[in-house]
């Protein structure tokens, strides 16, 4: 996508109309007849644009095309080319995602720090941790309620969300904001977590430990849920390690796939995270959407765990390497290298990569990975042979986080393309080859 | 099942804040100018925190011109005035980062709890700091 | 009653249906909300609602066969408002008594069914199809059980000796509850959950808001409705409410309350009025509100399997034991 900029950047990209009518059938389409269902780009069911048109036949799915690219706001062209200095960028960063807006500027800030050897304290790196889980915690009950509304059960979305307060508010007390925390930069944080909102974060805890029960009561032992999600949008095992889906989405179909597990960073080493599959809660993993539910909220506890465990070890010290601005904007300038950044978002596994060079203000290459787009991909084996009943959920189980994986968008002569796997080869080694001169 | 939670939920009051009134007034201007007459009563919103980071107050004395909050500012919210060397801020493009607040070498700028900041232009004095 | 009185009190029973339904919307909003920990909307929403819609453009689709898409609506709400003219209205015979029975009210209520399908067939928007499919599906999956229900109260009461069994009127007058056995009132048990049961899917409140779905299919048949048909829709479905649970009430607890507090003349009637509309509200809240804020949305297949296997045995049950007791009882 980016080659097409790179070649001339004052090209206007615009997003291709697409000149297609699609034929609907009226009273002409019967029963048995196979017809065009287009759901998206804009639908109730989906909260972010894309496009997926269906292959029906009566209320069986046999055949999905995904359309993306309608959320394209190329956020890295920003960062690479711009004039932004790191610091902007890491704003530009949180803005990825407004569900896992730390995940991105952790991955981010991890990359910067690789690449210009920056030392975190580990008191940061608490801070960091406590902050992200608590976020994962918000993020799973997000994803639940939308879950329930896409049900049509509206009444576990309010209930959800009216939880989600709780946890929204501590985020606020911590970081000054409910979303948009802007917490991390770049050598550590920007804000202590002081003794006297222990307790608070504490209390919150407590709330959502003794809550758990109950959400998992109500998601798990409603008949008309499990009717609704058992043996639904099902992700064979097999099928998620070679389509390379991640987090929750993954674990569901009885993976052990976490990056705080297999490449642990920040002060995850200490928490010894497990991956969480269907089988801690005593079932056999089947990768439907009932075992992605179940996989969400058991998270939320491990979540609550690691936070306890973050709080009572607390180290003390300096919260970051870089108390000046000025220092750090210099540092940074003179920085060379590149860097990878990780982190496990609610939604997988986000990767940063960074690559640097002295004398510069904004790096030279930004690249990120989202969940989303991992996930993308097991659409396909979870559609196929459903009903049109159950495309919002399968649509939602891999939480589907749209815009922050829009990020690449091929025009060429003011039409819409597609690359084969050789031509996107082909370009990678070209701009390999670019950035190693 | 969730009926239990239902009928507990059902007999007790509604979680909803009810911002700024319970319900949609006929006219928002007419409820407005019965607020601003005391004839009727805006319900608060929820308490945000002692450290918010809502709309950013500025210190005009203690600022010395040294343009590290225009450097370090994502969105490009604050504007150098040259001839006075201070600066001025346009809080209709703010993020709330608060980023030049920790910048500031000399704690000029400051976050306030301030976050009802609706307008219908964004040059209204209420979005213009300096 | 001459043709005009009869005209009367059917105007009367339209504006005053429509009154009472958009009301009965209202509470029930209110209450679902008040479950869901909301506030939710003032009471007069649903009157707001349908003069919002009454003033909004009325789009019709190109792809739309336009005089079955705009006919639709009003057959819907005509069939609606003339299902009222046939229930009983608490302590009042039904409007319409002689000029058909028990079996027209199920015609009626299977009529804006079918006219929604209609439309959304007609709309020429494949969701609108999809949600007519479905519609069709559940037409025909629920109308046996609530038929089987209405067969065996008549039969019981014509095995009694009652005629004209098929009257709502005379069902309503004669409950069968004082006159049966314990196999009778086991099998009326039966009968009214499988009564209630079918309300929502009659209604298409979740559990069984399937061929309408939101989240699925953007409102499905309903899709490419607007402005003022919107409106009709609305209507036709507040008023089907009421003569769903007044089909409830008027087979299950007919009972008044003015012999127990000893009213007569028209005092008696008006207490029985409110205390009917008090037993419309109680079925109301019971079978759509609690069920549509309970419960996940199913799928339509689930619904059709289910409404055949255990709404079809549940109704034949009831009705069996009806008969099994009027052969114990004699």
């Amino acid at each position: 996508m980016k080659e097409k900029r790179a070649q001339d950047p004052n090209d206007p990209v615009l997003p291709a109309v697409e000149e297609r009518e699609l034929v609907y059938g009226g009273l002409e389409a019967g029963l048995g007849e196979v017809f065009e269902v287009p759901i998206g780009p804009i639908h109730p069911a989906l909260k972010e644009p894309i496009r997926l048109t269906f292959k029906v036949r009566g209320e069986r799915i046999v055949g999905v095309q995904v359309r993306t690219g309608f959320a394209h706001r190329g956020i890295e062209f920003m960062g690479m080319r711009q004039g932004r200095n790191l610091i902007q960028i890491l704003y530009l960063s949180e803005r990825i995602c407004g569900i896992c807006s730390i995940s991105h500027p952790i991955a981010f800030t991890q990359a910067v720090e690789r690449a210009a050897g920056i030392e975190v304290p580990p008191r940061a790196q608490y801070i960091r941790v406590i902050i992200s889980e608590l976020e994962r915690i918000h993020s799973h009950l997000l994803w639940a309620g939308v879950a329930a509304h896409e049900l049509g059960f509206d009444t576990l979305l309010h209930l959800t969300w009216r939880v989600r307060e709780k946890v929204l508010d501590i985020l606020e007390e911590l970081t000054g904001n409910r979303i948009n925390y802007a917490i991390p930069i770049f050598g550590g944080v920007r804000r202590d977590i002081t003794p006297d909102q222990y307790p608070k974060v504490r209390e919150a805890l407590r709330y959502y430990r003794g809550l758990l029960n109950e959400l998992l009561d109500a998601f798990l032992r409603d008949p008309t849920v499990e009717a609704r999600t058992r043996g639904v949008g099902i992700l064979e095992p097999k099928e998620a390690e070679e389509l390379c889906a991640v987090g929750p989405t993954a674990r569901a179909s009885g993976l052990r796939k976490d990056v705080r597990q297999d490449r642990p960073y920040l002060a995850y080493p200490d928490f010894e995270v497990k991956a969480i599959t269907p089988e801690d809660y005593g079932l056999t993993p089947m990768g439907d959407v009932y075992d992605k539910i179940v996989v969400r909220l058991l998270e939320v506890g491990q979540s609550i765990e690691i936070i306890e465990k973050a709080l009572d070890n607390m180290p003390d010290g300096e919260i970051t390497s870089f108390p000046k601005i000025p220092a750090l904007l210099a540092h940074l300038k003179k920085a060379e290298g590149e860097g990878l950044g990780w982190h496990e978002a609610p939604r997988g596994e986000v990767i940063h990569y960074v690559r640097l060079v002295s004398g510069e203000e904004s790096p030279l290459v930004w690249k990120v990975k989202a969940p989303t787009y991992s996930n993308l991909m097991s659409w396909y084996p979870m559609f196929e042979d459903q009903e049109v009943a159950d495309i919002p959920i399968i649509a939602a189980c891999i939480d589907p986080c749209i815009c922050c994986m829009d990020r690449v968008y091929l025009v060429r002569d003011g039409k819409e393309e597609i690359l084969t796997k050789e031509e996107l080869l082909r370009l990678s080694w070209e701009k390999t080859r670019r950035m190693a001169r | 099942m969730i009926f239990k939670t239902l009928l507990s939920q059902a007999l007790s009051r509604p979680a909803t804040n009810k911002f700024p009134a319970k319900y949609m007034p006929r006219s928002i201007l007419g409820f407005l100018a019965k607020v601003q007459e005391g004839k009727a009563r805006i319900h608060p919103p929820v308490p945000v925190p002692p450290k918010f980071r809502g709309k950013l107050a500025y210190d005009r004395e203690k600022c010395i011109g040294c343009q590290l909050c225009i450097r370090v500012c994502p969105a490009k919210v604050i504007e150098f005035l040259p001839e006075v060397k201070k600066i001025r801020i346009h809080v209709a493009r703010c993020t709330f980062c608060a980023q030049c607040v920790d910048a500031c070498p000399t704690n000029a700028l400051s976050a306030t709890p301030e976050f009802l900041l609706a307008d219908t232009d964004r040059n209204s004095p209420n979005l213009i700091v300096e | 009653m001459s043709g005009w009185a009869i005209f009367g009190q059917a105007v009367l029973a339209v504006v005053g249906g429509g009154i009472v339904g958009l009301v009965f919307r209202g509470l029930d909003r209110k209450i679902a909300a008040r479950m869901q920990a909301r506030i939710g909307p003032p009471l007069r929403q649903p009157f707001l609602d349908l003069g919002k819609l009454l003033v909004k453009e009325t789009v019709i689709p190109k792809t739309a066969v336009a005089w079955v898409f705009s006919a639709m609506p009003f057959l819907a709400v005509l069939a609606s408002f003339t299902a009222l003219l046939y229930l009983p209205l608490g302590p009042f015979r039904p409007i319409l008594e002689g000029y058909g029975d028990a079996i027209v009210v199920l015609y009626l209520l299977a009529v804006p069914a079918l006219a929604m399908a209609l439309g959304g067939f007609a709309s020429g928007s494949p969701l609108g199809v999809v949600g007519a499919q479905r519609e069709l599906v559940m037409l025909m999956s629920y109308e046996f059980p609530l038929a089987v229900v209405l067969v065996a109260v008549a039969w019981r009461l014509s095995a009694q000796g009652i005629a004209p069994a098929f009257s709502l009127g005379t069902i309503a007058q004669n409950p069968l509850w004082p006159w049966v056995g314990p196999l009778g009132v086991i099998g009326l048990v039966v009968l009214l959950v499988t009564m209630l049961v079918v309300t929502p899917a009659e209604l298409a409140k979740i559990p069984f808001d399937i061929p309408e779905a939101e989240t699925e299919i953007a409102g499905g048949l309903m899709v490419e409705y607007s402005g003022t048909y919107l409106a009709l829709f609305y209507l036709a479905d507040v008023v089907r409410t009421l003569v769903m649970a007044g089909l409830v009430v008027a087979i299950f607890i007919p009972y008044g309350i003015a012999g127990v507090l000893g009213l007569s003349g028209a005092a008696a009637a008006a207490v029985d009025f409110l205390f009917w509309l008090f037993k419309l509200f109680v079925v109301m809240v019971v079978a759509v509100t609690t069920v549509r804020v309970g419960m996940a949305r199913l799928k339509v297949d689930q619904v059709a399997r289910g409404f055949w296997l255990w709404g079809t045995a549940a109704s034949l049950a009831g009705l069996l034991l009806l008969a099994l007791d009027k052969v114990v009882m004699g």
